[in-house]
């Protein structure tokens, strides 16, 4: 996403990377410290979430319904706190930073769906059509190399006597 | 949190509400119509998530098996499009989405009539 930090000067914004946009865009401007509040916010409430999977990592069994209450209750106040972005009365706490440090196995999914279940549905489009006539002709092609094969070793078999008189 | 939504004009960006910020304040500004976007994205998972948890109902246990890794593959979802926001990058995604929104062709072929219309005076 194209992003640049500016500075007030008056009544205009003194752009750091103006050429990242067009002329005439549309952009929205928000206080830069305030913004980093509130994203640090928002992945306090994802690194929980995060949280409460990783603690089930490693156990058989599966998520409690009070584990699920927690996530939605939390799910609750991401929702409110991602409304909070446009409310202009609400005063944003600077006094705390959240800065995410959660490392990335903890993010890892493991989803049910295994590579051998991905390997059955793989489906590969054979640019050939196998029509019944291209299976006769793959039967009979082996039929005339095994019958190739079969009077090869017959003829062996029948110069080897010869030979060792 | 004040904010303002503005226009660029060259080096300098002109705020529509400048009497929202301090002056020699910092700004970060984005485009309005990705931020929208992702903004939209990232209240369309979070709604996702909260049907989830309406459709399920309390004897049902043995179904959070299935539905607690729809919730963290949303979550997940959440996490990228956060992360996305001070990503330099494109998203690919999105990038494939106008791709394969080709508008079709309109070019009707206008049979001609093979009768004379005819026409009353």
């Amino acid at each position: 996403m194209r992003y640049s930090y500016g500075i007030v000067d008056k009544k205009k914004i003194l752009l750091y990377q103006p050429q990242l946009f067009l002329r005439r865009d549309e952009i929205l401007i928000f206080p830069s410290r305030d913004f980093h509040a509130w994203y640090g916010d928002i992945k306090e409430y994802l690194d929980s979430l995060y949280q409460i999977n990783a603690k089930n990592i490693g156990e058989s069994e599966p998520i409690s319904l009070t584990e699920l209450t927690l996530a939605v209750g939390i799910i609750n106040e991401l929702a409110e706190e991602l409304e909070c972005l446009f409310d202009c009365e609400n005063k944003v706490d600077l006094s705390y930073q959240y800065i995410s440090t959660m490392a990335e196995r903890y993010k890892k999914l493991s989803s049910n769906y295994s590579s051998d279940m991905r390997k059955c549905d793989i489906r590969i489009p054979v640019k050939p059509e196998i029509t019944p006539y291209l299976k006769y002709q793959h039967i009979m092609e082996i039929i005339r190399h095994a019958e190739r094969e079969f009077e090869r070793s017959r003829s062996n078999l029948k110069d080897k006597p010869k030979n060792s008189q | 949190m004040k904010m303002s939504q503005g226009e660029v004009k060259g080096r300098f960006a002109e705020p529509y509400h400048p009497e929202q910020f301090q002056n020699h304040e910092e700004v970060i500004v984005f485009t309005r119509e990705e931020f929208n976007r992702t903004y939209r994205a990232l209240q369309e998972h979070i709604n996702h998530i909260e049907k989830i948890y309406f459709k399920f109902e309390t004897g049902e246990n043995w179904k959070l098996l299935g539905y607690w890794p729809e919730i963290m593959g949303k979550t997940h979802l959440l996490d990228v499009n956060m992360d996305s926001l001070f990503k330099k990058e494109l998203q690919q995604c999105y990038l494939d989405v106008y791709l394969n929104n080709i508008i079709g062709d309109s070019e009707k072929k206008v049979v001609p009539s093979r009768r004379k219309v005819s026409v009353k005076l």
